[in-house]
C-alpha cells in the first residue's frame, strides 16, 4: 500500500480543493473517499481512527499508518482508506517467507543468545551492561512479556534447545514483522525518487528472495528492526519533498515529525543507525538548500523553516533516545551478574546491588577506617600492593626505588585494602573522638597486610618515566627518608559537606613534597602520579538513590569509553572489503544430531549482480558527466535529474553505510553489511530501469525491449533458482546429508559445517 | 612585515596632518603596482626567516629528541651499514649527505637524546636542516602571492609562519620534518607557479613547473609517506584544472589530451621514477650488513658485505647435525625462534614458547636431527647425510635442548591452529616432535638447499603444518610473532627456508647467483616498510597524542630535557588565530552562498575581491583538510609534529583572510576613521604577533636555569594552560 499521507493529500485536495486540511470548512464528509487504485474501499475493524477521528491523532501509530490511509479529514468524521495493492501484496509476501517454519530450529540461533539473554533479563528487572542503545532490546522483550515469558531460561550457548516456555515465535516474529515492512517501504522510497513501480516492486522482490535478508529476519536479531526504522524515515524525507508547497499543513508535518521519529529510532536500535539518520538529515538540509534559492519565500519565512525542522529533528530523536533509557534504567531496578563494569554509587543504587553486600558501614571515612580505593574512569581496578619490589634496574637501564611496588588491579583482592592514618595519630585503630576526614587534610595511607606506607620519591616511574614512581615505602636505611604525606582533596565536596564519604566522595591524593596527584597508568603496572581521579569505594548505608541523569550520564559514558569488544578474531569474522564478492558467510546454527543447519549467506546472483550495477552507476555517471561537460547531453535534462537524485540518496546512502567500516577497529561479520547492501539493491534495481530507458532510448525497436524484459525476467528465475537452493540451510528445516551441504559450498571459503561421522 | 608594521606604526601621528609620504607608500604596499617594493618586502621577510632560523641553530650542543634516529641514519649512510626504517630513504640520504659534504665522518653513535656532541662536526647536518626549514616562509610568501596576488596576504601569511615558534623549532634540528615540510611547499609553489603559466602552455618555464612540481612531490613521498597528501592536493588542483580545460569548448579534443599527457608525464612518470631512483640509491649505498638485515629475506641479505650468506661462507646442502636457522619466506617474515620462558597459565599446555623474531640472535639457532637418533660430532668421522624431501626430523633447540613441538591445543592467538611448543630436556622428546620436511616443488629424494628451497615443516602425528603470521603475541611473549600448527597445509605462510646453515664440513657455496634484482629488493623493502609503519601501534596504557588536541596547541613534545630545556609548542596567537580564521572563512563562505543563492546585488569590485579570496581559500582549506583529518583515522601511534604541515596551509589561509578583512575594514568603520583603519589595525596584529615570538621565542632556543623556585620567571608567565609542560 502506498504510504498514507500522499493520499491524505490526495483526498484533500479533491474534496476541498481550495482547503490546506487544517482550515476545511465545516462541510458534512462524504461516507467514504475515493479510491484511487480501483479497490473497493476498505472496511478496516482495527482502524483506531474511528474513534478518534481528530487530525492529531491520525497515524499515531506509524506501523498502522502505512497499512490504513486514514484521511487527515477536518473535525466531524472522515475517513477514507486507500490500500495500495502492490505494497501489501508485497507486505504478505515477504511476512509469509519470514514466518515460515518460524519456530524452527527450536535452540538458539547466533546472537538471539545476546538478544534473548537481555529480553530475558528484562522480564526478571537484572540490570545488565550492553554497548548499544536499547530500544531494539525493549520491543523483543515486549513482544516476549505479551506472550508470558518470565525470563526463567539460561540463554548460556548457541545450539541450546530452548525450553518450552520461551515464546521464540513471539520473540521472533517482531523481527519478521520489521522485517516484512521494510519492503513496501523500498518499494515506496523508489518510488518517490522517480522510479517506476516495475522498478521499486523489483528491489522488493530482490530483497524477499535474498537469503541473507531472510535469516537476517527471521530470528531474533537486530537488523531487520533497525533497517524498517533508517529506510523508513529516508521514505518520509522523502516524502516531505511533496508538500513543499503546503507548508505547516498537517502532512508537512506529519512527514517531519514522524521522518525524524523514525530515524531517531533507528539511532536507538543501533549506534550505527546514525549514519541513517545523517543520511536522512543531510537530504533534508540539501533540499532545504534548494529552498533557499526560492525568491518567493521571504528571509523571514526561510528562518522559520530553518528553525522548525531544527527543533523537531533535534527535540524527537534526542527525547525518544532518552526515553528509551528512561525505560530501561527503571525497568532494570535489580542488581545482576554484569553491574560490576558500574560504579560503586550505580551498583549500590539497584536493589541487591551493592549496598546489599556492604551494608551497615559507616559512610564517613575516619582515621583508622580501611577502605579500597577504585579508580574512577578508564580501567576498573582497586589500588593494590603486594609483597613484591620494583626491580633495581629496568631493562632500559633506569634504575628504581626498589620499594614495594603499587598497582592498580582489576580484580578485588585482600590486597586492595588500606588503613587511613592521621599523620599525628600513632595507632591505626578507629580512635574516639571520631577522626573524620575532610577536604584538605593530610594523611597517610597504609597497606593493611604489609602495614607499609604509600610513598612518592624523586625517581621515575616504570611504565612513564615522566612521572614519579608511587610505591609502599620500606625502610631501607638509607637516606631516602619517607615522604608518605598525602593531601585529599574532594572533587564533589558540596554533597557531602566536604567530609569524605565512602562510594560518593571522588577524591584526588595530592602528594605533599611535589604536590602531583595519584595516577593509574600502564597495564596492570604501577600508579603514578599527576592528574586524575579517585573515589574511595564501600560502605553505602543503603540502597542509593541517584537520579536518572546521574545514572544516564554514567551509562553513556561507560558505553562509549568501555569498550568490551572481543578483539581476537572470531572463525566467522570478515573483512569488509570480503563483503563485495560475499566472500563468506557466517554459520548461525548446527543441529546437534544431523547436519540441518542455519548458515548466513545471501543469495549470490543478487549480490554479485548488486555489486555489478554499483561499478555500472559509477561509470555510466563518469561518462555521463565527461560528455556533458563537452556539452553531449545524452539524457534529457529530466531524466539526468532523476540520475543523480538516484546517485543522491542510494549511491550516498551505500557509501555512509559501507565505508565507515573500514575506519572500525572491531570484529566485524557479514551482518553488518545488510544496511548498506539494501541500498545496493535498490541502486540494482535502478539500475535495470535505467537499462530499458537506454534500451528504448537508442534502439527504438519494441523488439529489443522485449529481449531486454526478457532477460530480466531469465535472471529473476535464476534468482528465485538460488534462493529455492539455498532455502535449507536459511530456514534450517532440512536435515541435509553431507554430500547436500557439500554442493552448497559453491565457493571454497564458504565453511559450511558438516558433522564428522 | 615587520618593517612595514613600524613605517605604519610611527606614520600614524601624522596622517592628520594631511596626505604625506608614508600614505602613499602604504598605498603602494597595498596595491603593488611595481616590481621594487614586491622584491623589497620579499627581501625582508627572507632576512628576517634567516635572521630567526640561524640564530642559535648550533644550539643545544647535544642530541635532541629524534636525532638521535635521525643522526644515526646518516651515519649509517657515511659508513655504507644497511639498516631498516620504516620512512622512504630520501630524508635520510639527504642528511647523510649533508654530513659527508660538511666533514662529518659517521663515527658518532647518536646512542640517546642528551648525549653531547663534544667535538663532533654536526652543525653542518643542522645547518642545512635549518636551511630547508627557513625556506618555508619565502615558499609561503610566493604561493600566497601567486594565488591572491596582494602583497599584504602574502605578507601576513609568511609572517604567521615565521613568528610560529613551533615550526621554528621543529625545523631547527637534525630531523626529516624539516625536509619534508620544504617538499611539501615547494610542490604547492611549484604547481601555483604551474598555473600562473596558463597563458604560455607548453612554453620552457610551463615545462620548467610542471617538472619543478614533479620533483617536489617525488621529494615528499620519498621522505615520510604523509607526503602523498600534498600528492592527493596536487592532483585535485590538476584535474580541475585540467576539467576546465576540457569543458572549454573551443579546445579541441587531441589539445586536451596534449595537456593530459604533459601532465600526466611531469606528475606521475616523473616522480616515480626519481622515487625509484632515491631507492636505487639507497639499495646500492647501504651494501654493508647491519642491524636491518634480519627484516628481510635471506636471499636479499646474501648481497650485503659481511652477512654470513655473503660471498660463500656456508654450505648450500643441509646436512644432519648442521645449526640451521629457519626464516619464514612469507616478506618480512621473522625466524623461528625461542626462550627459556613458557606460555602462560590459559595459553595452552604450559611449556616453552615458540615465536618469530625479526632480529637475529643466538636462539634463533636450530640443530638438525634424524626422527629416530642423535647426530654425531662435527670432529666425527661419520659419513655426512644430507637432509633430503620427504624426510622425517627433529629440531632442537640449541641454547634450551628443547625439541620444536605440536599437539592438538589451541594456538595461544589463532585459536583454530595448534599449539607449537619447545619440549623434553637436552633434546630428548617424545613422538609429537617429528616433522616432515617438505620442499615446495620439489623431487623425491631432492636434497634440502638453504636459502634456494622454500620448506615446508609438517607435523608428522597431526599432520599440520608450521606456519607464522604478523600476529603479534601479547605482552608475555615480548610482543613477538606467533608461530602455529596450520592445519590447512597449503597456505602460504607456511614456508620456511633455512638460512644460516653451520657445518664446518661441508664447503661453503655462494649464493650470490639466487641474488635478487633491483626490482624485487625494491619491492620487497616496500612490504617491509608497510609491515613495520602497521606495528608502530601505541603499546597498551602508553599516552599518545590525539589529533584534536592539534589544533587547539593542547600540549607540546619535550625536545630536550637537559640544559637548555627545549619544548616544542606552537605559537598560541598563530594556532588560535588560525582556529578563528578558519572560522571566518566558513562564515563568510556560507554568508556568501546564501547572498548567491538569493541573487543579492554584490558590487562588482567586492564581488571580484570575495571571489578571489573564496578561492584561495578554498584550496588552502582544502589544503589543511588533505593534511590533517586522516589522522583521525589512522591507528599507529601520533605525535603533535603530525600537525605541522597542515598548520603551514592554516596559517597562509590566516594571512589571505585577514588581508580580506582588512581590506573590507574602511568600508565598515566610519566615515572619519576610514583612512587609518588599515595602517593601525596591521600594526596592531604585526606588535601582536611579534611580541608573542619574543615571549614563546625561549621554548624554541633554548631555556635555561629553570629552577622550580624561579616562580616569577617568564617561563611560568607564559605558561597558560595546565597542559604545557615545560
Amino acid at each position: 500500500m502506498d504510504f498514507c499521507i500522499k493520499y491524505c493529500t490526495v483526498v484533500i485536495l479533491y474534496i476541498f480543493p481550495q482547503g490546506d486540511g487544517e482550515s476545511a470548512p465545516d462541510t458534512p464528509p462524504p461516507e467514504t473517499a475515493p479510491d484511487d487504485d480501483g479497490g473497493t474501499p476498505a472496511v478496516t475493524t482495527e482502524s483506531e481512527t474511528i474513534t478518534k477521528p481528530s487530525p492529531t491523532q491520525k497515524s499515531s501509530s506509524r506501523n498502522k499508518s502505512k497499512k490504513i490511509a486514514s484521511a487527515a479529514a477536518p473535525p466531524p468524521l472522515e475517513l477514507s482508506f486507500n490500500l495500495d495493492g502492490m505494497s501489501v501484496t508485497l507486505f504478505i509476501l515477504s511476512f509469509v517467507t519470514r514466518i515460515w517454519k518460524l519456530e524452527t530450529p527450536r535452540g538458539i540461533v547466533f546472537d538471539e543468545l545476546h538478544y534473548g539473554k537481555y529480553a530475558g533479563l528484562y522480564m526478571q528487572n537484572t540490570f545488565f551492561f550492553d554497548s548499544q542503545p536499547p530500544l531494539g532490546k525493549q520491543l523483543i522483550a515486549l513482544a516476549a512479556y505479551l506472550a508470558g515469558f518470565d525470563g526463567a531460561f539460561k540463554f548460556d550457548r548457541i545450539g541450546t534447545p530452548y525450553d518450552p516456555i520461551v515464546p521464540v515465535s513471539a520473540m521472533r516474529v517482531v523481527p519478521a514483522f520489521f522485517g516484512s515492512l521494510l519492503m513496501p517501504t523500498v518499494y515506496n522510497v523508489l518510488v518517490e525518487l522517480g522510479l517506476s513501480h516495475y522498478a521499486g516492486a523489483l528491489a522488493a522482490f530482490l530483497m524477499i528472495f535474498d537469503n541473507a535478508l531472510l535469516a537476517q529476519s527471521r530470528f531474533i536479531l537486530m537488523e531487520g528492526i533497525l533497517m524498517f526504522f533508517g529506510i523508513f524515515g529516508l521514505l518520509c524525507i522523502l516524502k516531505f519533498r511533496r508538500f513543499y508547497h503546503q507548508p505547516y499543513s498537517i502532512p508537512w508535518f506529519t512527514c517531519l515529525t514522524v521522518g525524524a521519529a523514525s530515524l531517531g529510532a533507528c539511532v536507538c536500535v543501533r549506534y550505527f543507525g546514525i549514519f541513517t539518520f545523517l543520511l536522512g538529515f543531510g537530504i533534508l538540509a540539501r533540499d532545504f538548500w534548494m529552498m533557499v534559492g526560492d525568491r518567493l519565500i521571504s528571509e523571514r519565512q526561510l528562518l522559520g523553516h530553518f528553525l522548525t525542522r531544527a527543533v523537531i529533528f533535534i527535540t524527537i530523536p534526542v527525547s525518544l533516545y532518552i526515553g528509551s533509557f528512561y525505560l530501561h534504567l527503571s525497568l532494570l531496578y535489580k542488581a545482576g551478574p554484569n553491574d560490576n563494569i558500574m560504579t560503586s554509587a550505580f551498583q549500590a543504587s539497584l536493589e541487591g546491588g551493592l549496598a546489599a553486600i556492604v551494608a551497615n558501614q559507616p559512610v564517613k571515612v575516619l582515621h583508622g577506617s580501611q577502605i579500597t580505593l577504585r579508580h574512577t574512569h578508564g580501567r576498573t581496578c582497586w589500588l593494590h600492593s603486594h609483597d613484591t619490589v620494583y626491580p633495581v634496574k629496568y631493562p632500559d637501564g633506569r634504575g628504581s626505588s626498589h620499594q614495594q611496588q603499587v598497582t592498580c588491579y582489576s580484580y578485588k583482592d585482600v590486597n586492595n585494602w588500606w588503613i587511613v592514618k592521621k599523620p599525628e595519630i600513632e595507632e591505626l585503630v578507629v580512635t574516639e573522638p571520631q577522626e573524620p576526614i575532610k577536604n584538605g587534610d593530610i594523611i597517610q595511607i597504609v597497606h593493611g597486610l604489609t602495614s607499609r606506607a604509600l610513598n612518592s620519591h624523586d625517581v621515575a616511574a616504570a611504565m612513564s618515566p615522566h612521572n614519579q614512581e608511587v610505591a609502599a615505602y620500606i625502610d631501607y636505611n638509607v637516606s631516602m627518608p619517607a615522604q608518605s604525606l598525602w593531601r585529599v582533596e574532594i572533587l564533589n565536596g558540596e554533597v557531602s559537606d566536604g567530609y569524605w564519604h565512602a562510594v560518593e566522595s571522588q577524591i584526588r591524593l595530592i602528594h605533599l613534597n611535589s604536590s602531583q596527584a595519584l595516577k593509574f597508568s600502564g597495564p596492570e603496572d604501577k600508579k603514578e602520579r599527576e592528574k586524575d581521579l579517585l573515589r574511595s569505594e564501600m560502605i553505602p548505608m543503603e540502597r542509593k538513590n541517584l537520579t536518572f541523569w546521574n545514572k544516564l550520564f554514567e551509562l553513556q559514558y561507560k558505553m562509549l569509553f568501555n569498550n568490551q569488544e572481543n578483539v581476537a578474531g572470531h572463525m566467522y569474522a570478515s573483512e569488509p572489503l570480503d563483503w563485495l564478492s560475499l566472500k563468506r558467510g557466517v554459520a548461525y546454527w548446527i543441529s546437534a544430531n544431523s547436519n540441518a543447519q542455519v548458515h548466513f549467506i545471501g543469495n549470490i546472483v543478487t549480490w554479485l549482480s548488486g555489486t555489478l550495477s554499483l561499478v555500472v552507476y559509477a561509470s555510466l555517471f563518469l561518462v555521463y558527466l565527461l560528455r556533458r561537460q563537452r556539452a553531449c547531453y545524452d539524457l534529457p535534462e529530466d531524466a539526468w535529474n532523476k540520475f543523480c537524485s538516484i546517485g543522491e540518496v542510494l549511491g550516498i546512502g551505500y557509501a555512509v553505510h559501507y565505508f565507515p567500516y573500514f575506519l572500525v577497529d572491531r570484529t566485524l561479520f557479514l551482518h553488518h553489511y545488510m544496511p548498506a547492501y539494501i541500498f545496493k539493491l535498490c541502486m540494482l534495481a535502478a539500475m535495470i530501469e535505467h537499462g530499458h530507458y537506454l534500451v528504448c532510448q537508442y534502439f527504438k525497436s519494441p523488439r529489443v525491449a522485449k529481449v531486454y524484459v526478457g532477460a530480466v525476467g531469465v535472471w529473476m528465475v535464476a534468482i528465485l533458482y538460488v534462493f529455492w537452493f539455498f532455502a535449507p540451510v536459511t530456514y534450517g528445516a532440512t536435515d541435509l546429508t553431507a554430500d547436500q551441504v557439500m554442493k552448497m559450498a559453491w565457493r571454497e571459503t564458504w565453511d559450511l559445517i558438516i558433522h564428522k561421522q | 612585515m615587520a618593517l612595514d608594521t613600524s613605517k605604519k606604526g610611527k606614520s600614524h601621528p601624522k596622517v592628520s596632518q594631511g596626505l604625506n609620504t608614508m600614505d602613499k607608500i602604504i598605498m603602494k604596499y597595498r596595491r603593488c603596482d611595481s616590481p621594487h617594493i614586491w622584491w623589497a618586502v620579499f627581501g625582508v621577510v627572507c632576512l628576517l626567516a634567516a635572521a630567526t632560523r640561524f640564530y642559535n641553530v648550533g644550539q643545544p650542543e647535544h642530541v635532541v629528541w629524534d636525532e638521535t634516529h635521525f643522526g644515526k641514519f646518516g651515519s649509517w649512510y657515511i659508513n655504507r651499514t644497511f639498516f631498516f626504517d620504516v620512512h622512504p630513504p630520501l630524508g635520510k640520504m639527504l642528511i647523510g649527505a649533508f654530513g659527508y659534504l660538511t666533514g662529518y665522518d659517521g663515527t658518532f653513535p647518536f646512542v640517546k637524546p642528551g648525549d653531547s656532541y663534544e667535538g663532533v662536526n654536526y652543525l653542518g647536518m643542522r645547518v642545512c636542516c635549518t636551511a630547508m626549514g627557513a625556506c618555508l616562509v619565502p615558499f609561503a610568501f610566493i604561493i600566497v602571492w601567486e594565488m591572491t596576488f596582494s602583497l599584504p596576504a602574502a605578507t601576513l601569511s609568511s609572517s604567521l609562519i615565521l613568528f610560529d615558534v613551533g615550526l621554528l623549532t621543529l625545523t631547527q634540528y637534525i630531523l626529516l620534518d624539516p625536509i619534508l615540510l620544504f617538499f611539501i611547499m615547494g610542490s604547492v609553489v611549484g604547481i601555483v607557479k604551474f598555473h600562473g603559466q596558463q597563458k604560455k602552455p607548453f612554453g620552457v618555464s610551463w615545462w620548467f613547473w610542471l617538472c619543478f612540481t614533479g620533483f617536489m612531490l617525488s621529494g615528499s613521498v620519498s621522505t615520510k609517506f604523509v607526503g602523498l597528501f600534498v600528492v592527493l592536493y596536487v592532483g585535485l588542483h590538476t584535474i580541475k584544472n585540467l576539467w576546465d580545460l576540457y569543458g572549454d569548448l573551443s579546445n579541441p579534443l587531441s589539445y586536451v589530451a596534449k595537456h593530459f599527457l604533459a601532465r600526466a608525464l611531469g606528475l606521475i612518470v616523473l616522480p616515480i621514477v626519481l622515487y625509484c631512483v632515491y631507492f636505487y640509491i639507497h639499495l646500492t649505498v647501504l651494501c654493508k650488513s647491519g642491524n636491518g638485515d634480519g627484516f628481510y629475506s635471506s636471499a636479499f641479505q646474501s648481497q650485503l658485505e659481511g652477512n654470513s650468506l655473503f660471498n660463500a661462507s656456508m654450505p648450500l646442502e643441509v646436512a644432519y647435525g648442521a645449526e640451521v636457522s629457519l626464516k619464514n619466506a612469507r616478506t618480512g617474515g621473522g625466524y623461528l625462534h625461542s626462550h627459556i620462558h613458557l606460555y602462560p597459565e590459559g595459553a595452552g599446555a604450559r611449556q616453552q614458547q615458540i615465536t618469530t623474531y625479526s632480529h637475529k640472535d643466538f636462539n634463533n639457532k636450530w640443530l638438525v636431527k634424524k626422527w629416530n637418533e642423535e647426530p654425531g660430532d662435527w670432529e666425527d668421522d661419520e659419513p655426512i647425510e644430507l637432509v633430503k624431501n620427504g624426510d622425517l626430523i627433529r629440531l632442537e633447540h640449541v641454547p634450551t635442548g628443547r625439541n620444536l613441538h605440536s599437539h592438538r591445543e589451541q594456538a595461544p592467538v589463532t585459536k583454530r591452529h595448534h599449539q607449537v611448543t619447545g619440549y623434553g630436556e637436552n633434546g630428548i622428546g617424545d613422538v609429537n616432535d617429528v616433522w616432515r620436511v617438505e620442499i615446495v616443488n620439489g623431487e623425491e629424494e631432492e636434497m634440502a638447499k638453504a636459502v634456494v628451497h622454500k620448506i615446508r615443516f609438517v607435523h608428522y602425528l597431526v599432520g599440520c603444518a608450521l606456519m607464522s603470521h604478523n600476529k603479534q603475541l601479547p605482552k608475555w611473549g615480548y610482543e613477538q610473532m606467533e608461530v602455529t600448527c596450520n592445519p590447512n597445509v597449503h597456505d602460504p605462510n607456511n614456508l620456511w627456508n633455512i638460512e644460516d646453515n653451520v657445518f664446518p664440513k661441508l664447503p661453503n657455496s655462494s649464493f650470490a647467483i639466487y641474488a635478487p634484482h633491483f626490482i624485487e629488493k625494491f619491492l620487497e623493502s616496500h612490504t617491509v616498510m608497510f609491515q613495520g609503519n602497521s606495528g608502530l601501534k601505541p603499546k597498551e596504557g602508553e599516552i599518545t597524542s590525539q589529533p584534536w588536541q592539534w589544533p587547539i596547541n593542547f600540549k607540546g613534545q619535550h625536545f630536550s630535557g637537559g640544559n637548555p630545556r627545549i619544548y616544542l609548542l606552537g605559537n598560541p596567537v598563530v594556532f588560535w588565530g588560525n582556529l578563528l580564521a578558519l572560522v571566518l572563512y566558513f562564515s563568510l563562505y556560507t554568508w556568501d552562498s546564501f547572498q548567491n543563492k538569493r541573487g543579492f546585488y554584490i558590487t562588482p569590485g567586492v564581488r571580484a575581491r570575495r571571489d578571489k579570496t573564496l578561492e584561495a581559500c578554498g584550496w588552502l582549506v582544502m589544503a589543511w583538510a588533505l593534511h590533517y583529518l586522516p589522522f583521525y583515522a589512522m591507528g599507529r601511534i601520533l605525535y603533535f609534529h603530525h600537525y605541522f604541515p597542515a598548520l603551514l596551509f592554516s596559517s597562509m589561509l590566516t594571512g589571505v583572510i585577514m588581508d580580506y578583512l582588512l581590506e573590507s575594514l574602511p568600508n565598515m568603520v566610519p566615515h572619519y576613521l576610514s583612512s587609518s583603519v588599515y595602517p593601525w589595525v596591521t600594526g596592531l596584529f604585526y606588535s601582536i604577533l611579534i611580541y608573542s615570538f619574543y615571549l614563546f621565542a625561549p621554548l624554541a632556543y633554548g631555556m635555561h636555569n629553570l629552577d622550580p623556585s624561579f616562580e616569577n620567571s617568564t617561563v611560568h608567565q607564559i605558561r597558560w594552560l595546565d597542559t604545557w609542560e615545560f
